[in-house]
């Protein structure tokens, strides 16, 4: 970054970043929801967790 | 070495070096585990070895974890094994898990009587900050992408919104992670000033948690600071947030459709409504699904009282984790070398579209929050 405040341009990269942030939100989402159901199926108890 | 010998030393190689990639990742995770176990056991332990000093039992766990976080990351850093035991920290990966595992906690009426307020917010907070950003970096010259990509994350969320734009406006690598710098250099710091404000001022908790939700950049900082003024606020400003958040793919088509039809007028060129989906932060319908399934399961129960008790324990004790160790990432992850490398004209750009950010979000918050009732 110069003294201009314009970072200098190269080749683009946010097709991956944009298709990791989708993939990123779908193990989230799953993650999350296989979490609760553990809980509501009590394979996770409260005392499990510290 | 024979020829046979060196066919035979490149699988190995390859064997070994898998093998050490997993071993530090093993190493990163139990690394980030244990900081969240120090995070939880300063939380329990501070207040009462400084018992005298009043203002600690107000120390909420988002401060001692981003702490540890910063002072675990200055030490990786002088070590110089940050990069080799980064692979563990993923803050937006754990922040929109703790999201999801959140809405468990969030009955689906009240995300249903908060959209509407929340959508007008998001709407006006959007246009606002996102002209303005662009405005203020025309008049300073800024390159059109750079400007895109400033606008759309002082005005969205953050860093995610940064990515959708560069994928939109085709913007540089080094372009992208300068904004991202940016982000979270101006977000460390609203964490704790936007909530001291919001108590200063004496606000109540579900315009604090809106007012929250509309100014701080990534959810990430959103999270952490509705978590320093509790459950409640937490509730309003995570609901608000992914307002915005889902918003973000609608503004990515805007931005695709400016670039392509008046910056670099490609002819021929048209922009497929497809990318709205493409860009829609999913684990937004994650979290609508986990309200769904824990007001489903309470409400159906025979004893709706332990049915919450066990929702609790997803929606609020695991969720306490997984915020925790996102925000020991943000710390792990902050670079003040980024600060030094930055020019001063996109700061002041930043700068000023969140001192607007931040008083249009108040005035709104206000407006559309009042009297909103949470029970």
């Amino acid at each position: 970054m110069g003294q201009s405040g314009q970072p200098p341009e190269a080749p683009a990269a946010p097709p991956e970043a944009a298709g990791f942030r989708i993939n990123e939100d779908w193990a989230a989402t799953a993650v999350g929801l296989i979490l609760i159901g553990l809980v509501l199926a009590g394979v996770i108890v409260k005392g499990m967790i510290p | 070495m024979s020829q046979a010998e060196a066919i035979g030393a490149v699988p190995q190689a390859v064997e070994e070096e898998g093998a050490a990639r997993w071993g530090w990742a093993a190493a990163s995770l139990v690394l980030l585990l244990a900081l969240g176990g120090l995070v939880r056991f300063l939380e329990a332990n501070v207040p009462v070895w400084l018992a005298e000093v009043n203002w600690i039992k107000s120390v909420e766990f988002p401060i001692y974890a981003i702490a540890v976080g910063l002072v675990a990351g200055a030490v990786l850093g002088a070590l110089g094994l940050r990069e080799r035991l980064g692979v563990a920290f993923r803050t937006e990966f754990l922040i929109k898990t703790g999201l999801v595992l959140l809405g468990a906690s969030i009955n689906l009426a009240i995300i249903a009587r908060a959209a509407g307020p929340a959508i007008v917010q998001s709407i006006i907070l959007i246009t606002t900050v996102f002209l303005v950003a662009w405005w203020v970096g025309g008049r300073l010259g800024l390159n059109p992408k750079l400007r895109a990509l400033l606008a759309a994350a002082v005005s969205i969320c953050g860093v995610s919104a940064a990515i959708a734009a560069a994928g939109a406006v085709s913007a540089s690598k080094e372009q992208l992670a300068y904004v991202a710098s940016l982000v979270i250099i101006f977000a460390l710091p609203s964490i704790f000033i936007v909530p001291w404000l919001a108590t200063t001022l004496g606000l109540d908790t579900v315009v604090a948690g809106a007012w929250i939700g509309g100014n701080i950049d990534t959810t990430a900082a959103v999270t952490a600071a509705g978590s320093i003024i509790g459950d409640e606020a937490l509730q309003i400003a995570a609901i608000v947030k992914q307002t915005q958040n889902a918003m973000m793919g609608v503004v990515a088509v805007l931005l695709t459709a400016y670039f392509v039809l008046r910056v670099e007028r490609v002819p021929g060129a048209s922009v497929g409504l497809g990318a709205i989906w493409e860009r829609f932060p999913k684990f937004v319908l994650g979290f609508i699904a986990a309200s769904a399934i824990a007001t489903i399961y309470i409400n159906s129960a025979v004893d709706p009282k332990t049915a919450g008790d066990i929702v609790a324990v997803a929606g609020n004790s695991l969720r306490t984790w997984f915020f925790i160790l996102a925000f020991v990432c943000i710390g792990l992850e902050f670079r003040p070398a980024a600060l030094r490398e930055a020019g001063t004209r996109p700061v002041a750009v930043f700068a000023v579209a969140t001192a607007v950010n931040l008083v249009l979000a108040f005035a709104l918050a206000t407006l559309l929050f009042s009297g909103f009732e949470l029970a």
